[in-house]
């Protein structure tokens, strides 16, 4: 029994940022990075699933596509407990959008054979929320996005599991197993990953594999091959707010006064 | 004149050899069952895990003989009990040195060597010195008694906080059936033992050899004079006295027999537990060995054997407990219920001939002789308890142990992992970027030195709260000028600087704290000085007595020594002086911690303001609540803050105009609890860098630049 997570590592702004020089991106110096929020959750449910069947022998497997500073998430996912780490990484990867990204962890899933996929519904620095139903997609596995429960016993051919859809619905879907889940925020406690946790585990391996391991070139990936592109990326120039005081005779005078402005301009 | 070598004790006269070798079977059984017990004891400590106390013994041993010798931790706060206790103690030191010399002559040099000298003077003298410590013993005995039954001390009562009326382990009354019993067999022995005398007396009155010097032992002659009174003669004595004298021999016999098992065992564990006190206890705590896989306490025998003993040392007087700031606002923590608890557990645990199984030993969770998670977390690190303790218990190293394995399971306040997250993240608990460090430092019109780049004589460890709230930093700048005033050569880390973990490791987090420890020694390592100075007592603590262990040792001082000897110097004017009628707060880590009382104070006088200490300060100042990583857990709603009620004490003092503290998180949680108790207005919370500020005779440029950043 196999539970594989896909997880990733995301970039946070730092105060006072600065865009990069070609304007695609931030510069990386004022990034901080740590494990997508949502993937705390994934790898709880993961965990929760493992610990609750002290019987069943489960092995949890986290996979990240990124490169070296990705390990240091990784650790972290070990040192709450999963099993194995493998981060897969080539130079060509980047610029790949989230279809490449979710083509090359289903390589991953298909040389791993798990019983159960997870990943997070979306990802805090891009939130496409499209790279784990990429990834059931080019593996042709029932999927369901924006999980918040989920019911299924290890090795079980079949998952119940409660969606979350628009305006506070949930809806409850029986899926076929193996699947693709992508896990919502709530969905349990995740686990709080000690210091000298995360140093313990810095003794567990990370699998590092490339592109060839997983049976895919340079070319099926990178900015070359990618569906979109970043054409610029900017800090849109901030509106203007403003609590108008005074009397009412005041504050009509005062607007009148601000469209006359506006229609002069 | 009478023989003096007549002038002796009876002992054992017109006994049946039988008689006299029932006696012995009992006495031998008694220290039988005493060894035993002893030996059950260690035992259990020895079932605890090692710890580098050893060493130094005859050091030790003297401090622990000094503080027994001057009762000094007895007497601290509570002066009658301690004196009481002093009457009891050196009553029964002397009653038992005194039969011990019974013991050595009549069984051990008269018989082996033929030696004597249990008569004559010395007799005479051995027999006024007994009967003056049994009287001072049952007098204190009598004051004890009637201070338990009477007096109605709330830390003598034994209901718990953490516990629910109902709870088998809620008010504990067979704590309250054995200190009865011990009183009442205690003075029962001595009581007897001067009735027996009298009797003695009586019985022996016709013999010159006795009667003659009756008065050498007064209370046993007054009691004779009025048993004759009463009508008792020489013959009626005589027959009353053999089953008297049975009745006081095995009530003392087994009294030492029972000494290991009930609390009278104190007459060795609190020795002992003196002898094995760590004068940094709590101010630095233990490493995790390297190799060792968990942190922290899970299970009894992860206890060492010295916290196992200062379990057994306790006598649950109740000090810790009236100390202690979460106690005081109804917080589900009473220290001396952690320590009794995990006794509890520990004699039910430990005591068996094998040790129970892993899972029988978890001292987490809700059973009783377990301890809450709640009980742990409501702890502030503020070391008044481990202060008052008078046989030198360290609780808050226990806490903090215990801590460490919550925090490996992940069971604390979401909001505390979440600070602790962003501590790992950005290095400091506002989450802030480590840019910002040292923003405050842009308002200011001199710049500062950067230590990495320039040796400075003294480095200015900020600490996070005086880097990043916003209150505090006009603090932090305020003592920049004073510094820059002064022409003290002075530098900053900038960005280089990390939260100095102070309070991450009285959390548990003990690897967060290492992280954090050992990067800002690498930082300091790089740069060149002389000295550190701090404004934060917390940053102060960890960096002065626990970096040690992680190969940072510093000359490290908090600010209020450095500015007194600058305004003694003459380096720093004060342009006037200053009216008010203040109190100060004495900071835990700062006061208790490091013992820096009278700097503050010394500052506050020079000037010029009228000090008056609140009751519960220096070495009994009560926590504002902010330690031990409370500060980052929210107080229950509804209730009293530690903060609160040390503002209704401040409230007391007649014309109070200002608070003082001198530690940045006192400033925020007194300004706080300004408001929140109603204090607003009638007096104001003030860091005592404020107050010097005031005095100060800057140049106008450093005025002008200063009053054009504000409006900035």
């Amino acid at each position: 029994m196999k539970i594989l997570v896909a997880v990733k590592q995301v970039a946070a702004l730092d105060e006072d940022f600065e865009i990069r020089a070609d304007k695609k991106d931030v510069d990386e110096e004022f990034l901080l990075f740590d494990l997508n929020e949502w993937d705390d959750f994934s790898l709880e449910e993961a965990m929760r699933i493992k610990e609750e069947s002290p019987d069943t022998e489960i092995e949890v497997v986290v996979v990240s596509i990124g490169p070296d500073r990705v390990d240091e998430s990784l650790r972290k996912c070990l040192a709450k407990g999963a099993d194995r780490a493998i981060r897969v990484w080539d130079d060509a990867v980047e610029g790949s959008d989230t279809v490449a990204i979710g083509k090359m962890l289903a390589e991953v899933v298909k040389k791993e054979a798990p019983d159960m996929v997870f990943a997070g519904v979306q990802s805090s620095d891009q939130s496409h929320a499209s790279t784990g139903i990429a990834m059931a997609a080019y593996l042709g596995l029932p999927h369901a996005a924006v999980v918040a429960d989920l019911k299924y016993s290890p090795g079980a051919n079949k998952a119940t599991i409660r969606r979350e859809l628009e305006g506070g619905i949930l809806q409850e879907v029986e899926i076929a197993c193996p699947a693709v889940l992508t896990i919502q925020l709530g969905i349990n406690k995740p686990r709080y990953a000690s210091l000298r946790g995360i140093k313990q585990a810095a003794a567990k391996p990370i699998e590092a594999w490339s592109l060839g391991d997983i049976g895919m070139s340079a070319s099926d990936v990178g900015e070359g091959s990618a569906m979109s592109r970043v054409r610029r990326m900017y800090v849109p120039e901030k509106g203007r707010a403003q609590m108008i005081e005074g009397t009412i005779a005041q504050q009509a005078a005062r607007i009148i006064e601000i469209i006359k402005e506006f229609k002069g301009a | 004149m009478t023989n003096p070598i007549e002038i002796t004790r009876i002992l054992f006269e017109d006994f049946q050899p039988q008689t006299i070798h029932l006696f012995y079977a009992f006495g031998y059984s008694a220290i039988a069952i005493f060894i035993y017990g002893t030996y059950t004891q260690i035992r259990k400590y020895r079932r605890g895990k090692d710890d580098g106390s050893w060493g130094e013994l005859l050091h030790r041993f003297w401090d622990m003989a000094k503080t027994m010798g001057s009762h000094r931790t007895l007497v601290r706060r509570d002066k009658k009990a301690g004196r009481a206790h002093g009457l009891i103690f050196f009553g029964f030191v002397l009653l038992f040195i005194g039969t011990s010399t019974i013991t050595l002559e009549y069984d051990i040099l008269e018989p082996l060597f033929g030696i004597k000298f249990w008569y004559g003077n010395f007799y005479l003298w051995f027999s006024l010195v007994l009967d003056i410590a049994g009287f001072g013993l049952i007098l204190g005995l009598i004051y004890m008694m009637y201070r338990r039954k009477w007096l109605n001390l709330p830390k003598l009562s034994y209901a718990r906080l953490d516990r629910q009326p109902g709870d088998p382990d809620f008010d504990r009354p067979q704590y309250r059936r054995e200190d009865w019993a011990f009183l009442w067999s205690f003075i029962l022995i001595g009581i007897t033992g001067f009735v027996l005398e009298a009797t003695r007396l009586v019985w022996l009155s016709g013999r010159p050899s006795v009667w003659d010097y009756r008065m050498w032992s007064p209370i046993g002659a007054a009691l004779a004079h009025l048993m004759q009174g009463l009508g008792m003669t020489s013959e009626g004595a005589s027959a009353f006295r053999p089953s008297l004298w049975w009745f006081h021999g095995l009530l003392s016999l087994t009294f030492i027999a029972l000494i290991p098992r009930t609390k009278i065992k104190h007459i060795f564990t609190a020795a002992a537990s003196l002898m094995f006190k760590d004068p940094l206890a709590g101010r630095r705590l233990p490493r995790v060995p390297d190799d060792q896989k968990n942190a922290g306490y899970k299970a009894i025998t992860d206890l060492t054997w010295k916290n196992l003993l200062h379990l057994d040392a306790c006598t649950k007087c109740g000090r810790c407990q009236e100390a202690c700031p979460a106690n005081a606002v109804g917080a589900p923590l009473s220290p001396r219920d952690v320590i009794l608890s995990l006794r509890e557990f520990a004699n039910n645990a430990l005591n068996k001939k094998e040790l129970p199984k892993e899972a029988e030993l978890d001292i987490h969770g809700k059973d009783v002789g377990q301890v809450f998670m709640e009980t742990l977390w409501s702890c502030r690190t503020c070391l008044a308890c481990v202060e008052i303790c008078p046989v030198a218990v360290e609780h808050v190293p226990i806490i903090v142990q215990m801590r460490r394995h919550l925090v490996e399971q992940g069971e604390m306040e979401p909001l505390l992992e979440k600070t602790l997250q962003t501590i790992h993240k950005s290095g400091n608990s506002f989450g802030e970027s480590k840019r910002k460090r040292a923003a405050w430092a842009k308002d200011l019109s001199f710049e500062i030195k950067d230590a990495r780049l320039d040796p400075v004589d003294i480095l200015w460890f900020v600490g996070d709260y005086a880097s990043f709230d916003p209150r505090n930093q006009k603090v932090t700048q305020a003592f920049a000028k004073l510094m820059n005033a002064a022409g003290v050569d002075f530098g900053l880390l900038f960005e280089g600087e990390m939260n100095a973990g102070n309070d991450v490791r009285r959390v548990g987090e003990e690897g967060l704290y290492e992280y954090l420890a050992t990067s800002n020694i690498q930082s300091l390592s790089d740069c060149d000085f002389n000295s550190i100075v701090t404004t934060d007592p917390h940053s102060y603590n960890t960096i002065r007595n626990e970096y040690p262990d992680f190969g940072g040792s510093y000359e490290i001082q908090h600010y209020s020594t450095v500015v007194k000897k600058l305004l003694e110097d003459g380096k720093l004017k004060l342009k006037k002086k200053l009216d008010y009628r203040v109190t100060f707060h004495d900071p835990c880590h700062l006061g208790r911690f490091n013992k820096g009382y009278d700097a503050p104070r010394d500052i506050i006088k020079m000037l010029g303001c009228d000090l008056v200490d609140m009751g519960r300060n220096r070495d009994n100042s009560f926590c504002c609540g902010a330690g031990g990583g409370r500060i980052w857990i929210p107080d229950p709603v509804g209730t009293v803050k530690p903060s609160q009620n040390r503002m209704n004490e401040a409230g007391t003092i007649e014309g109070l105009q200002v608070f003082v503290v001198s530690c940045p998180k006192d400033l925020t949680m007194f300004e706080d609890a300004l408001k929140t108790s109603g204090y607003e207005g009638k007096f104001i919370v003030r860091e005592l860098i404020e107050l010097i500020d005031e005095c100060m005779d800057y140049p106008e440029e450093i005025l002008e630049k200063e009053v054009v950043a504000e409006i900035e």
